[in-house]
């Protein structure tokens, strides 16, 4: 009777082993989901991550990052002058505040000296092409903070600079590129800087035209006025062409004549707009805006 | 367009604030790359560390690699680019010659591509230098002195049909064929 029950024990082993062998165990425990859970609640607690700098990682080294900067864009910067193009006065200032033992000298002369080097270059080259306000609408969109910063962060500046700010405004990237320029001037000369500007920023105007960025309030006046200027006749208006009137799809063209010749076509839904279209047509033919 | 690629995000390529219009700045900004010291899954990026990436950073001076050796995990590539974009590659039992391909491709692309699927490989931001058709492209200049309603312009053209002009044409056939055999 032993012999019997025991080879049955002996029989039950087998077959679970079997079984646990044909059918895979579960691998994961009980306990991970739970805990996991746990965890999720525990960090839902705590709120949103707060942004780090990609300074504060472990893998940084600020030496071969500014290496780098140089090297991406072709440039030959003196190490010195860069970093102190990258360096912030709120930085300074936070430093100063920690330990006074520090020197610092912050990018605010920098920032100045770049912002005069590029608004000088740019000015001179548009009046080259055109006139003066058409000039001056140009450099104000080059300059603006929003289009500098767009220009900085694309250039990887954005996790060089130190400031003390998180994340990083506007205005800083945007003072940033003007130091670098600065800078550029500083470690090389200032034909350098020249290229620099031409190739970052001057390039931002690809795709873009003429009346995207500057547009005048009154085109009809604004082409009268030129028309003086230029000693020419002035202009009459002839409707050439309108379809559908009196409908929503009304279309109308309107050329504008001074002495027979062309000087502008445009479109529109009402003759009114069609003539202004048709001033903005002729004042970038007379300016050889196109 | 397979069922498969509807999940992946649609897109243009694109190219980062005119780049190369001046000049050519390389988007990918600094490359980790992660690695076990004794794991065989890390073999061949342990290889490639030791062989080739010297002189791939000689040869991208643009780019800053940090190497980062963890215990007995699977070896990673981590890539950033200028635009902010950060892309993960699991690199498990990578040979050397797989991993320099994957650089390859990180510091030739603007930005991560994962999950995008190309519409077109061109792309333009002006179609077209002429501008879409109107009903007034193309019109006859001598349309401008007409007085309408003109009679020569409303009457019937007096061209004659497609199928005339096939009959027409098999007469003459006939005649010809008839002309050869005499």
């Amino acid at each position: 009777m032993f012999l019997i029950r025991n080879s049955r024990t002996v029989c039950n082993r087998i077959f679970t082993k079997n079984f646990n062998f044909t059918y895979a165990e579960k691998n994961i425990h009980r306990w991970v989901a739970p805990t996991l859970r746990e965890l999720k609640r525990r960090k839902d607690q705590l709120g949103p991550e707060k942004p780090s700098p990609r300074s504060s990682f472990l893998e940084w080294n600020y030496e071969a990052e500014l290496f780098a900067f140089g090297k991406r864009l072709g440039e030959n910067f003196k190490r010195d002058i860069l970093k102190q193009a990258l360096l912030h006065s709120s930085y300074v200032h936070l430093q100063k505040q920690e330990n006074n033992l520090e020197d610092l000298k912050d990018n605010s002369e920098l920032i100045a000296e770049g912002s005069n080097i590029i608004n000088q270059y740019l000015k001179d080259e548009f009046l080259k092409l055109y006139p003066r306000d058409i000039a001056e609408s140009f450099l104000k969109y080059l300059t603006s903070d929003n289009m500098m910063a767009h220009v900085a962060k694309h250039l990887g500046l954005a996790d060089l600079l130190l400031t003390e700010e998180l994340p990083v405004k506007e205005l800083t990237l945007a003072n940033t590129l003007r130091a670098v320029v600065a800078a550029l001037r500083l470690s090389e000369d200032l034909e350098r800087s020249h290229l620099f500007v031409r190739d970052f920023l001057l390039t931002q105007l690809n795709g873009k035209t003429i009346f995207d960025i500057w547009e005048p309030e009154n085109p009809i006046e604004y082409l009268n006025d030129l028309l003086k200027v230029k000693g020419l006749a002035g202009f009459e208006a002839r409707l050439c062409n309108q379809s559908a009137s009196n409908t929503i799809l009304a279309n109308y063209q309107v050329g504008l004549y001074s002495n027979k010749t062309l000087l502008g076509i445009g479109w529109g839904e009402n003759v009114e707009t069609a003539k202004n279209t048709a001033a903005l047509d002729a004042i970038s033919r007379i300016y050889n805006l196109n | 367009m397979s069922n498969t690629s509807l999940i992946f995000k649609p897109s243009f390529i694109r190219n980062p604030s005119q780049n190369g219009l001046g000049r050519y700045v390389c988007q990918l900004q600094r490359l980790v790359l992660k690695f076990c010291k004794n794991n065989g899954s890390s073999r061949g990026m342990r290889e490639f560390i030791e062989e080739d990436l010297i002189d791939f950073a000689k040869s991208n001076s643009g780019i800053v690699v940090y190497l980062k050796p963890r215990r007995h995990r699977t070896a990673v590539i981590t890539a950033e680019y200028l635009n902010g974009d950060k892309q993960w590659i699991n690199c498990r039992n990578f040979t050397k010659v797989e991993i320099l391909k994957w650089l390859n491709l990180l510091k030739t692309q603007q930005g991560d591509t994962t999950g995008t699927r190309f519409l077109k490989l061109q792309h333009t931001e002006i179609p077209s230098i002429q501008g879409p058709w109107t009903p007034y492209t193309f019109r006859p200049p001598s349309l401008n002195l007409t007085n309408f309603p003109e009679e020569s312009i409303s009457k019937l053209s007096e061209k004659t049909s497609a199928t005339k002009e096939l009959l027409e044409l098999y007469e003459q056939q006939k005649m010809k064929s008839k002309g050869t055999n005499l």
